[in-house]
């Protein structure tokens, strides 16, 4: 995957977005937020205020004021990440209507005086109380998800995964005698698979993760079964589904990053013109950091962007 | 079985087109009227429960278990409304939590309960439903 961008550091005066053109087919753009770097109590209020009533209230009744923070820059980093598209009217962050699809995912309601279509752009936004993602794509479904690298299971791992990952995920895991090391390429499993089902659009129930493997393949034909195989630099994620035989691996591409030396984040989104014979090339993928309203900062290629997975 | 309480004041979420609908399995109906505080007159808050609600100590070993693996500080007050999103949990505490329940009360909860659940009081109902059986 290649990383690139061509300006590192955007000042401007508050409330003032930087436009930016949509990704291109096969593009990825992740723009992301530390809640522990937003610390002025007028641009939270500025946040706050870009809120319809129901969205600000779904925020203040979150219990604590690190809960409340984060729903808070979820809300606002959705919001202003849109904006940024200039997508025909939609530059406010203000005035974006959200729905959720049919089985609950959420996604914009575009406004139009006809009926056109919809506009290309689709979305995904994944949070913890530490780091809070948006995923932008251009006619692909995407799903992410982002976990602290060092969260801690309250479980023994094994027996989680036995309860809910695949027989093949649950001997890879097993496979692995460090219990530090497990844990981590544990995290790192969950999030591949919340990013699957979240690109999905379906649910955790329309998808459950025991119906899917999420494996690492090598460019030679041949899976690789063991933690020590996937040192071997081409490696690509793959996913294949028990369940729907119509959801075919070749549609999902996946990458797995390690953000700002504290967080996985998986990124899944749909593939098209697969299987026309040629090698799945994974597609570009930029990264910025921001503060909505304030800065951004293009951070691909930069230590605090790690491609653990989908690098050629 | 109604239940009134007549000295506690809370706050109920305006309806949002974007917030997830919780559908509960469970035959509860539930309305409450609160106000916020403009005046200094307290408004009662009414609870109406039409099915049978989970026993009391059920209610308690769930908040037991969702404030450990939560982490949430001794002081936190959670109730049987408290839902798990407004707790922080997020998918994967839900998971851990649903395994502590199984593993607590000896139950299996299948994906699609699992989704259905959004307060302590949802836990505690599908924890008694399933045992009943």
């Amino acid at each position: 995957m290649k990383l690139h961008c061509f300006e590192r550091t955007f000042f401007h005066s508050s409330s003032s977005l930087t436009p930016i053109q949509l990704p291109a087919p096969m593009e990825t753009h992740l723009w992301y937020v530390k809640p522990s770097e937003v610390r002025s109590e007028s641009l939270l209020d500025q946040y706050l205020d870009i809120l319809p009533p129901c969205e600000r209230e779904n925020v203040l009744q979150m219990r604590g004021e690190e809960l409340r923070k984060s729903a808070l820059l979820a809300r606002a980093l959705v919001r202003t990440t849109i904006a940024r598209y200039q997508i025909n009217s939609h530059s406010n962050p203000r005035s974006l209507k959200f729905r959720k699809n049919l089985h609950g995912k959420p996604e914009v309601q575009w406004q139009f005086r006809d009926d056109r279509h919809p506009p290309p752009l689709h979305f995904n936004i994944s949070h913890t109380s530490s780091l809070v993602a948006c995923g932008v794509t251009t006619n692909a479904q995407i799903g992410i998800d982002v976990e602290e690298k060092h969260r801690s299971i309250k479980h023994n791992i094994l027996s989680f995964a036995r309860r809910y990952f695949s027989k093949h995920e649950v001997q890879f895991l097993a496979a692995i005698s460090d219990p530090q090391v497990q844990r981590m390429e544990f995290i790192k499993l969950w999030t591949l698979k919340e990013a699957y089902v979240k690109a999905l659009g379906k649910g955790f129930s329309g998808a459950p993760f025991k119906t899917f493997t999420i494996r690492f393949k090598g460019v030679m034909e041949g899976g690789f079964n063991t933690l020590e195989d996937l040192s071997l630099k081409a490696s690509e994620i793959v996913v294949d589904s028990f369940d729907d035989p119509t959801d075919l691996t070749s549609n999902w591409q996946f990458s797995l990053l390690e953000l700002a030396n504290s967080h996985y984040a998986a990124i899944c989104t749909e593939k098209h013109g697969a299987g026309s014979g040629k090698r799945n090339s994974p597609g570009k993928l930029t990264v910025w950091k921001t503060v909505p309203f304030l800065e951004d900062e293009c951070v691909s290629g930069t230590a605090a962007v790690k491609v653990i997975h989908g690098v050629q | 079985m109604a239940s009134f309480t007549a000295s506690h004041v809370s706050f109920s979420a305006v309806p949002c087109s974007f917030k997830q609908n919780q559908v509960s399995n469970s035959r509860i109906a539930s309305l409450s009227f609160s106000g916020k505080g403009f005046s200094s007159r307290k408004l009662p808050v009414l609870r109406f429960r039409v099915a049978c609600a989970a026993k009391p100590e059920t209610v308690n070993k769930v908040i037991e278990i969702v404030k450990k693996q939560l982490a949430l500080p001794e002081d936190r007050d959670v109730s049987g409304e408290s839902t798990f999103a407004t707790l922080g949990a997020d998918s994967l505490d839900t998971v851990e939590i649903v395994m502590g329940l199984e593993e607590e009360f000896g139950i299996s909860v299948e994906e699609e309960s699992a989704q259905s659940i959004a307060t302590v009081q949802d836990a505690a109902d599908l924890i008694e439903k399933l045992l009943e059986k």
